[in-house]
């Protein structure tokens, strides 16, 4: 089990910021340098799947920490 | 005016409605379409946002199938709360017009079929008055009604206070949790639609480490902003001793919406030893004898109920919580093979706590409205909220047109200006978590489930300690920890309501257990706690739920 619960990946994403633009815990945030997102608070998730589930790439995995096992 | 200079940009609009979720949606494009200019503010972004942004399984009541508004009025009262009766009848009068508008809106609200699937509740009946939606892109679909109608939309946005203009509202002060930009918005009237007030508790797993925020709902419209704002503006809040409880582990996946109830059939509990537990613990209490007996954990068991009926609670994870279902698959988790563990925690819905209203849905406050879980209404959950909020909608066109201009004061926008970018300069201070993290302790160790008068007065020190030290020292890195900042200022000052009102109802009934005041106090049966600012300083007291009215309590036919 990795310990990092919200994955993006980067051979999938197509910068379409649909995660950055619509997680309500706001914990994307936008490398301009790369046009992809990042994930920068990982520790505000909720594990809404929101972001997961609007992903027209399906580049964004989510598992359960050891936290909530 | 010196205003816009100390503004980054301002806004002038008839209705400003803070917070875009399935209450503030209805209400903001039900207000443009009466002509009136609108604005919304939303801290993420009104496509996924509140506490049904991921989706929702199931909706109501709804004054249907034998049932009126005053059955569902009379249920509510048997469940120990105070909420105001006329208010409740309101919103259950309002529920079957107020599907007809979400429909209007573009909201699905019917099955595959093109039918309305009704669902039985828990009235004791057979009647079906609940319904069952698919809500996976309820949002997403509100969200499109209002732009439709030229909402004008401030995204990543949050409030810092509300203006006043003497007795009425002004506006209100917000900054953009990317930019940081200050922007004062002049109103005529605000509705409040942010949600409910409960990070001043763990979430329903409390986990010592990481994840601090992953609550059965969303940690964003649980911070009691517009609880906050109004009781700051002076506005009265009602009910703020009252929280509600979860009693499932795992309810951040695996909610009660997704277990048997939905369709009129119904969990087994049963104890650790597999001995079936005849009647399920109905409250806190109920559930401390059973752990004094050495019965717990006690599990709730799916197991027994046929195949097609476990399909169905598989639909209502992908309409609640789609990633749920991903995540039990993961953990191996199969409800027709395992046990949910029951674990009673402060977490929930929150209805009956908040911003005290009218039967229209009017503040204490002029020109505020408040809707949803933030204001002390009942109706429950989403359909609460969006009933509400049409309602407001479609209404608050009359008080518009009737107030006028408010004016701006200055030294109240300077003060909420520094007030809300101070963190910001803060270098070397507290990071936001550690306090909220404090707060949440202090919240959970001197009140929780069980309150005593000893426990809670400690809990009031420790709280003014912590206010007095830390809370000025707040420091945002950015935008984004600004945000969380304002935050903890608000769920500071509500956590000292929670507690202040907790002393002060000497009782125990339902959910609301002070284990120094073990009965239920009748002369309390029609009282209720209302806080408030009076230039400056906090008023308590305790008043009258109103009768419900003749013409209300005369039966339909």
């Amino acid at each position: 089990m990795s310990s990092t619960p919200v994955k993006i990946d980067y051979r999938r994403c197509n910068g379409c910021q649909r995660c950055y633009d619509l997680c309500p815990s706001d914990i994307y945030i936008w490398d301009e340098e790369i046009k992809m997102p990042r994930v920068a608070y990982i520790e505000e998730c909720r594990f809404c799947g929101i972001c997961w589930m609007e992903c027209p790439k399906r580049a964004i995995d989510i598992t359960y920490p050891a936290a909530f096992w | 005016m010196a205003f816009p200079k100390m503004a980054d940009k301002v806004v002038e609009t008839d209705v400003l409605v803070m917070g875009g979720g399935v209450g503030g949606c209805p209400a903001a494009a039900k207000a443009a379409e009466h002509g009136l200019n609108v604005t919304l503010v939303e801290k993420s972004k009104p496509e996924r946002a509140g506490n049904c942004a991921p989706g929702m399984d199931e909706i109501g009541p709804f004054t249907r199938d034998g049932v009126t508004a005053l059955d569902l009025v009379k249920h509510d009262k048997e469940g120990g709360q105070y909420l105001d009766p006329n208010v409740l009848y309101k919103i259950y009068d309002s529920s079957l017009w107020a599907l007809e508008e979400l429909e209007r809106f573009g909201v699905t609200m019917r099955w595959d079929d093109g039918e309305y699937y009704w669902i039985p509740w828990f009235l004791g009946n057979d009647a079906k008055n609940w319904l069952r939606v698919h809500w996976l892109n309820a949002k997403p679909e509100m969200a499109a009604a209002v732009r439709k109608r030229g909402v004008n939309v401030l995204e990543r946005t949050m409030v810092v206070d509300l203006l006043t203009d003497k007795d009425r509202v002004a506006g209100a002060t917000t900054v953009n949790t990317r930019t940081g930009e200050f922007t004062v918005i002049k109103a005529k009237a605000v509705v409040i639609a942010a949600g409910k007030f409960l990070r001043h508790y763990d979430p329903v797993t409390p986990v010592t480490w990481k994840y601090k925020m992953a609550y059965e709902f969303f940690p964003e419209a649980s911070s009691g902003d517009g609880h906050a704002v109004a009781y700051r503006a002076g506005a009265d809040l009602t009910g703020m001793e009252m929280i509600r409880t979860s009693d499932v582990r795992d309810a951040l996946v695996m909610r009660g919406g997704n277990f048997a109830h939905n369709d009129g059939i119904f969990g087994k509990v049963f104890t650790w030893k597999g001995e079936e537990v005849s009647r399920a613990p109905g409250g806190p209490l109920d559930y401390l004898e059973l752990a004094r007996k050495g019965m717990e954990p006690l599990y709730l068991s799916l197991e027994h109920l046929p195949d097609d009926f476990q399909k169905r609670i598989e639909a209502h994870y992908v309409d609640e919580r789609f990633l749920g279902l991903k995540i039990a698959e993961e953990r191996g988790f199969n409800p027709r093979t395992h046990r949910y563990q029951k674990r009673f925690t402060p977490s929930n819905r929150n209805h009956a706590t908040g911003i005290d209203v009218d039967e229209n849905l009017k503040g204490s406050l002029q020109g505020v409205y408040a809707i949803g879980d933030c204001a002390y209404s009942g109706g429950i959950g989403c359909a609460g909220a969006a009933i509400a909020g049409l309602v407001v909608g479609d209404n608050i066109h009359r008080y518009v047109s009737a107030a006028g201009e408010p004016a701006l004061d200055e030294a109240q926008l300077e003060s909420q200006k520094r007030i809300a970018l101070a963190p910001l300069a803060v270098k070397d201070g507290t990071e936001p978590m550690e306090l909220e993290c404090a707060i949440r302790f202090i919240c959970g160790e001197y009140a929780g489930m069980f309150r005593s008068e000893g426990r809670l007065r400690e809990g009031l020190n420790r709280l003014g300690s912590l206010r007095r030290e830390f809370l000025p020292g707040l420091m945002a890195k950015n935008p984004h920890y600004l945000m969380r900042c304002l935050e903890v200022r608000n769920i500071m000052d509500m956590a000292e309501l929670h507690l202040q009102a907790s002393l002060a109802r000497k009782e125990t009934r339902g959910e609301y257990v002070r284990l120094d005041c073990p009965e239920r106090d009748p002369s309390l049966d029609t009282r209720r706690i209302c806080q408030r600012t009076e230039k400056g300083k906090a008023v308590l007291e305790s008043r009258e739920v109103p009768e419900l009215k003749p013409e209300y309590a005369r039966e339909k036919k």
